[in-house]
């Protein structure tokens, strides 16, 4: 044997990435107040144009590269204006949930499972999508976790997102796909449709969903709300609502209410929606709310041959977990 | 009242704008807006594709076909707070499919194309032309006599019967009038209700950050909301004809980003809104002002 094949320590390198370059690990295994990562590679509940499938891959390799490009020491981060450093083992990626294809309940089932677990352990479950559909899986397994380690907990729920998605059925597709997660979350046991609230939502929106959602105290804020009132005071006003009487937070992510024109590569493109500053700021807001658990959904690559969305996806997770990924530090 | 009883996926079954029904031109009425297809490829454009540009704005328009789709009901404008009126749009809304030429000869188009929007205007309604190139616009201008021609965005000329809005400016200072309101109001200035009213919406309108298929990159060009609004006045006119110009859907690498037909189509709602005279509902519901919180 040769000096050269006695070193060898198979792998070199880990092969695919980890969502922020962070370990591969069990459910089982995570810690208390970390971050739970759960791929949901599944887009044949969308309706219309497909590709999110490649989305939690795309997402894993694009924060890994932002992840690398950060400090990895104490910085003045100049979106917050603070002097921080990087948390050390806030997150663990924990491969993605087994989807079956046209077999929605085993699909959801298998999601479920995963964030659950999480959530039962005490760590904040982050769900990659996929279509807008698996995040109800998603908050299903949040929402059974929650109520087997708290069993009083409430929760309030937030969507961004350039579409209600609060219809009972859709056509072809029945009761359960991208344009159905709302209403089936809103279903769910510790959550009330007058703790729910969307943000960014424009153009044409069922006006029967609507109705429902607002008869019953839910709230909605257009793309032009978010351009009158400004993020900040939007998300102010967001959690206001969506937190009373609650204990945790909900956050589910879509990227479409971002407007096409920056952000083309999802399947179900909004014009005059909000640009990316905006969804920035809106996140920055959120990412000081008590986060239970949380989706980012509709990264769909293969419909953006720049690959400028799911960068953009990706600084959207810098922004919304900075408070696990970071600690405020005394300036030098 | 929706034209079918069953809920069609989005990609599936004929595909007609908004999913609206066809009708040979013979059938057509007053007041009818009648959608005609040019899938002509100018092979003298910077690039290939022009010709894609019918069926892709067909394609993105059946979003809209909420009229003919029963698992919806009726459409609000999150923005505006507004109801959509749809019921009895499909009556006046119709396709009438695609022109085509033989190997692709512009003189037959245009002559077809003359003919067919001729035909339409005789009958009172009103041609809703998807794609083609600029040239084309002047075979449907030669059909009417002393028209009055609106332009969005495509290449300026000077002539007094053209009314430009957010014109190419190709290297001179733009003409056009820094705020909307001027605008609007030297519009109504220049329109004699007396002469027919043609329409050219090209692309190139809108700013290229919100729309990267046009083959005629424009800075500075107009959001939605702003040709939004000008289509929605312009379509309070007794319009004889207008042209979607300027989409490329085949640009080089941008195949699949679908957002130049989306931002044009999701603009011509309002002018198809206006023009069929459907009014909001002046009730609405609550704004968000009257929801909010303090």
């Amino acid at each position: 044997m040769t000096e050269a094949m006695a070193m060898f320590r198979p792998p070199l390198a880990r092969p695919g990435h980890m969502l922020f370059d962070g370990p591969l690990q069990d459910v089982s295994t995570v810690g208390q107040a970390q971050v739970g990562v759960v791929g949901m590679p599944s887009d044949w509940t969308h309706s219309s144009r497909l590709g999110t499938r490649f989305g939690p891959e795309a997402l894993r390799k694009a924060t890994s590269l932002l992840q690398s490009l950060r400090p990895e020491a104490g910085s003045f981060d100049p979106d917050t204006g603070r002097y921080t450093q990087p948390v050390a083992d806030w997150l663990i990626d924990c491969g993605d949930a087994e989807v079956t294809p046209h077999d929605v309940d085993r699909t959801t089932q298998a999601i479920a499972a995963m964030t659950e677990v999480l959530t039962l352990k005490g760590a904040v479950p982050l769900a990659l999508g996929g279509d807008h559909y698996n995040s109800f899986p998603a908050c299903l397994g949040y929402s059974r976790g929650l109520a087997k380690r708290a069993p009083e907990a409430r929760f309030g729920y937030i969507q961004i997102d350039g579409h209600l998605d609060f219809s009972d059925r859709l056509g072809a597709w029945g009761t359960h796909n991208h344009a159905t997660n709302a209403r089936r979350i809103s279903e769910l046991p510790n959550v009330e449709v007058s703790n729910m609230v969307w943000i960014g939502i424009t153009g044409w929106v069922d006006g029967g969903d609507l109705a429902l959602i607002e008869q019953q105290g839910g709230r909605v804020f257009s793309s032009a709300d978010v351009h009158e009132l400004g993020a900040a005071e939007t998300v102010r006003q967001a959690l206001a609502h969506a937190m009373k009487g609650c204990d945790e937070l909900y956050l589910s992510i879509d990227i479409d209410a971002m407007d096409a024109g920056y952000l083309p590569g999802t399947g179900s493109i909004v014009h005059s929606g909000i640009t990316p500053r905006q969804y920035y700021d809106l996140l920055d807001g959120l990412a000081e709310a008590p986060l239970g658990g949380l989706d980012i959904v509709e990264v769909s690559p293969p419909l953006d041959p720049s690959e400028r969305t799911e960068f953009l996806a990706a600084e959207m997770l810098f922004r919304v977990l900075r408070q696990f990924r970071t600690q405020t530090v005394a300036a030098p | 009242m929706p034209l079918r009883s069953a809920p069609l996926p989005r990609m599936a079954g004929h595909l007609s704008f908004m999913r609206a029904q066809t009708k040979p031109i013979e059938a057509l009425g007053a007041g009818d807006l009648a959608v005609l297809g040019v899938p002509f490829e100018d092979t003298s454009a910077p690039h290939a594709g022009q010709s894609l540009a019918a069926r892709a704005l067909r394609e993105t328009s059946v979003y809209f076909g909420w009229h003919a789709n029963p698992q919806f009901s009726h459409p609000i404008d999150i923005d505006a707070r507004q109801v959509i009126q749809t019921d009895g749009l499909h009556e006046h809304l119709c396709d009438l499919g695609d022109l085509s030429a033989p190997t692709n000869e512009r003189d037959s188009l245009s002559s077809l194309l003359a003919v067919a929007v001729k035909q339409i205007a005789d009958r009172g309604a009103c041609s809703v032309i998807l794609g083609g190139s600029d040239p084309l616009f002047d075979a449907v201008q030669a059909c009417f006599t002393a028209a009055q021609r609106v332009q969005l965005g495509g290449r300026y000329k000077e002539a007094p019967a053209r009314f430009h809005i957010a014109p190419l400016s190709l290297g001179k200072s733009t003409p056009e009038a820094p705020d909307l309101p001027a605008q609007l109001e030297a519009f109504a200035c220049w329109r004699k209700d007396e002469r027919p009213l043609l329409v050219q919406f090209d692309l190139s309108a809108f700013e290229t950050s919100l729309s990267g298929l046009c083959d005629q990159p424009r800075l500075g060009g107009c959001d939605l909301k702003t040709v939004a609004q000008w289509l929605s006045t312009i379509g309070q006119h007794p319009v004889s004809a207008i042209m979607l110009t300027g989409l490329n859907p085949n640009r080089p690498g941008m195949g699949v980003v679908k957002v130049g037909q989306r931002i044009m189509v999701t603009a011509l709602l309002a002018f198809i809104y206006a023009r069929l005279g459907f009014v909001m509902d002046p009730q609405g519901n609550p704004s968000s002002k009257d929801l909010a919180l303090t």
